[in-house]
């Protein structure tokens, strides 16, 4: 009875195998995309209207993605990965996940300085992380640069996003390799000196701020554009920190060939649509981020602050510093 | 036939040699190092990465701390809750008692991050400063309230099946029907209790959701910090090792606990104890607190969600992707059950039935450790050897990625994960089954395996129910080894949540995370129906 009992199991699990296994994949691309929860991205759509190609998504956050292709290896059926963050590009590149990909197209569409030396990753939007204030509250020109964040006059001011963030522990890293570990340190030192109230999500210090919990926070440009959509009137806005500086801090949402892809012309078909002046409008508009070819171009949300200077990117000195960045935030006592 | 208690279970016969070659200590004992068999990735790691950790020094004294106090708060609380309702429901009478019998075990289909973003919206929205949820006070309720179900399930099952004779004879002693319970019922169902406690301190141990909502900066938490963020997958290992001696170290005191004393209730049902009969205010009582209690944690989210479902769908937000992850998740939660389950009593059964020996019964403990890891440690841990048999198949037969790339990675995650779960049920319903019985279905002739088809696995329903029970609803709301290991086109209703929630889009999370609520109460359901046709009191 239980030998049975055991076959007739074995039987069905090979049946959800074949069930689930079956009902994704075939003969199209598939990508592997961190940009899975940004909703349904109409790019995709459209290129698998007039390709006629059969595109398969396959969302995850980039760190699961990487353990998936690392273990998949030659035998994976992805032949492309998409990031929310320059850092895991890089890291994949790294690990030798990526190839490059030579495209005059590609090359003309995405400025030098947001894709890869190399050619394995192109960025395809761009996203500010930034000083926000609320509008009732704070005048403008109270906070102009991230290190005025650390002023006592912020003290029980100030909401923060958990240093569990990845956007979190990339900007510090950035500074790191920009600044130096004294500086940077000594930021930090004097942020948490005004004993933040650290919070979930860049959501969750957004409406922090509308709702009268603090004054000032440190979030993505985009959720503040995704605010303003639904309310006009949402009481919160962003300063372009470090105008007089280096400029405000940057990251990139982008794109790479997977090495082990068996369909390299349909994959650089895919960067190239992807990465036109006008799919990459179209993804910036979806989610409020600038497009990497003309970056003040986005929605009205947004370019209603006006136009800012950007921080060049840096992604291999950010990724070199990423350990240092998580250590230093734990002893500082960013949780 | 009322309650034996067997010092020391029953006495180690004398056949060496026999005992070697014995299939159901070597297939116990080959089943538990397959399933812990993957772990090994993680103390491995201080071995081909020896430093990695000291990079992270600093996040090691807080993580310590945190995840203690966490462990002492959820312990006590889930102790004091899960045995209290337990103890109200099997010993006293009162007016919706039979309903609230099972409705007490609803929250257990409340994923805890669900849970917790209502907590958060409940607060902000109700503006109480003193109801702090981000603080370890908050995290330690908000786990209670969903992981104490675990202590209430196999407490109640104890009692029930200790049964009455033994009451009656300790109020013949004079004491009080009170004294007697707190006496003698409790300490009795010490091991069902402290097992449960165990699981509920398990699950709180490998939780990543909850306590990233929450700024909780416990061990799990550390591990996603150097993972995800430093990208260093050796200190993240390392930090697993860690975690794992947590845990073993609980297993360690629950044994401790349990004390060397088997108990082994009747053969026949139990009967019941005369209930104590409740009136007035003591009635109002008894319903009114279980209630809040459900109101609290299943009632009011599930509003909630609808409230949001309703305006997603007015918004044109429902994406039609949910058919599909609702049947995946079915499929996967209903396989299984099969698969963890099938394991659990294998294992349990295996270690009854065989010479008893330290090796089973330590093969079998370290089976179980999986519980408390995070699953995306526990899928990393599946992958790495997984992958490799697939790639030395592959270049024998040229078959492709038949396990990782299939759902048979994901099933071995899920064994690996939730073993401790079916086990635990499984186990302490063996318990109870006096090993008389064994001896006697084997004098007649019947080998093991129909012993364990023909007398074990009926009696034992009750606690076959609990575990699937619990395998099902777990399935249901898991999220990071479904993430990492599910095949192409995979995606669950978890997954669904967990894009939305992880850009804070509540409105879109709440069809799929209601779905998941709703199809976690089917097998509740199931538990009722079935358990009800068996007369238990």
């Amino acid at each position: 009875m239980l030998g049975s009992s055991l076959g007739l199991i074995v039987l069905a699990d090979a049946f959800v195998g074949v069930v689930l296994a079956t009902s994704g994949g075939g003969d199209g691309l598939t990508i592997y995309t961190a940009r899975s929860h940004y909703g349904d991205e109409r790019p995709f759509d459209t290129f698998a209207a007039d390709t006629g190609d059969d595109l398969t998504l396959f969302g995850g956050s980039a760190p699961e993605l990487f353990e998936r292709l690392s273990s998949e290896g030659d035998q994976t059926e992805a032949d492309l990965l998409v990031t929310v963050d320059a850092a895991n590009l890089w890291r994949a590149e790294q690990a030798g996940l990526l190839m490059p990909l030579r495209s005059a197209a590609v090359e003309r569409n995405v400025p030098a300085d947001l894709r890869d030396p190399d050619g394995e990753w192109f960025g395809i939007t761009t996203r500010a992380r930034t000083i926000m204030r609320s509008t009732e509250r704070v005048e403008e020109g109270e906070a102009s640069t991230y290190a005025d964040l650390g002023d006592p006059r912020w003290r029980d001011r100030l909401c923060l996003r958990s240093g569990t963030s990845e956007y979190n522990v990339s900007f510090v890293a950035d500074r790191i390799a920009k600044d130096g570990e004294a500086e940077t340190r000594e930021m930090l030192e004097r942020w948490m000196a005004n004993d933040p109230e650290i919070l979930g999500s860049d959501v969750d210090v957004l409406n922090a701020i509308a709702d009268g919990d603090c004054d000032v926070g440190f979030t993505n440009s985009y959720y503040l554009g995704r605010e303003l959509e639904e309310d006009p009137d949402f009481p919160v806005a962003p300063v372009w920190a470090d105008q007089d500086g280096r400029g405000t801090h940057v990251n990139l949402s982008g794109i790479g060939v997977v090495a082990a892809t068996d369909d390299r012309e349909g994959a650089r078909e895919l960067v190239e649509y992807l990465t036109s002046p006008e799919q990459q409008r179209t993804f910036a508009a979806n989610n409020h981020e600038f497009p990497v070819g003309d970056p003040a171009d986005t929605t009205e949300e947004i370019t209603q602050f006006g136009e800012f200077k950007r921080d060049p990117i840096d992604v291999a000195g950010a990724g070199a510093q990423l350990e240092t960045a998580v250590q230093m935030m734990s002893e500082v006592g960013w949780d | 036939m009322g309650l034996t208690a067997v010092a020391r279970g029953h006495k180690p016969r004398r056949h060496r040699l026999a005992s070697l070659y014995d299939r159901w200590t070597f297939l116990t004992i080959a089943l538990a190092l397959l399933v812990a068999g993957p772990l090994v990735a993680l103390p491995a790691s201080f071995v081909t990465a020896p430093g990695a950790l000291a990079d992270f020094s600093a996040l090691l004294p807080g993580a310590a701390q945190a995840t203690v106090v966490l462990l002492l708060g959820v312990g006590a609380g889930t102790l004091v809750l899960g045995t209290g309702l337990a103890a109200l429901i099997a010993f006293c009478e009162f007016p919706g008692r039979r309903w609230l019998e099972w409705g007490l075990v609803l929250p257990l289909a409340m994923p805890g991050y669900v849970f917790t973003l209502f907590a958060l919206g409940l607060s902000d929205r109700l503006g109480w400063s003193w109801l702090d949820v981000r603080s370890t006070a908050g995290a330690t309720a908000v786990f209670t309230l969903v992981l104490y179900p675990y202590v209430y399930l196999l407490a109640r099952s104890a009692f029930l099946a200790q049964g009455g004779d033994l009451l009656e004879a300790a109020r013949g002693l004079g004491l009080s029907r009170g004294r007697a319970i707190v006496k003698v019922a409790i300490p009795l169902a010490r091991p069902a209790i402290v097992g449960g406690v165990a699981l509920a301190l398990m699950e709180s141990l490998a939780d990543f959701g909850t306590v990233n909502l929450l700024g909780l900066q416990t061990f799990t938490n550390a591990i996603y910090k150097v993972w995800y963020g430093a990208f260093d997958r050796d200190a993240a290992l390392q930090l697993g090792t860690l975690l794992v001696s947590v845990t073993l170290t609980l297993l360690l005191l629950e044994r401790l606990m349990r004390g060397r004393a088997r108990y082994a209730g009747g053969g026949s049902p139990a009967r019941a104890p005369e209930p104590v009969r409740l009136r007035g205010v003591a009635a109002v009582a008894a319903v009114a607190g279980p209630l809040a209690l459900i109101g609290l944690v299943v009632l009011a989210p599930l509003a909630q969600l609808s409230v949001w479902s309703a305006q997603a769908i007015g918004n044109g937000t429902l994406a039609p992707e949910f058919a599909t992850a609702a049947r995946n998740s079915l499929l996967l939660a209903g396989m299984s059950i099969a698969l963890v389950l099938g394991a659990a009593v294998l294992l349990a059964y295996g270690r009854r039935s065989g010479r008893p020996s330290r090796v089973s019964r330590e093969a079998v403990g370290l089976a179980t450790i999986g519980y408390g890891l995070p699953g995306s440690v526990v899928a990393v841990a599946v992958i790495v050897p997984l992958g490799w048999i697939d790639h030395r198949l592959d270049d024998v037969a040229g078959v492709g990625l038949l396990l990782t790339g299939t759902v048979i990675a994901l099933f071995a995650a899920y064994v690996v994960r939730f073993l401790a779960l079916a086990f635990q049920s499984v186990d302490s319903g063996l318990a109870r089954v006096p090993r008389s019985l064994d001896e006697a279905a084997r004098g007649l002739g019947s080998d093991r395996i129909d012993v364990l088809a023909r007398v074990h696995v009926p009696l034992i329903s009750t606690a076959l129910l609990t575990g699937a029970l619990l395998v099902f609803t777990e399935v249901m709301k898991e999220l990071p080894a479904t993430l990492l290991l599910r095949p192409l086109g995979g995606d669950t209703l978890a997954i669904a949540v967990w894009r939305a929630t992880s850009e804070s889009l509540y409105e879109t999370a709440a069809m799929p995370a209601l779905l998941i609520v709703l199809v976690g109460l089917l097998p509740v359901a199931l538990l009722i129906r079935l358990s009800r046709r068996v007369p238990q009191r």
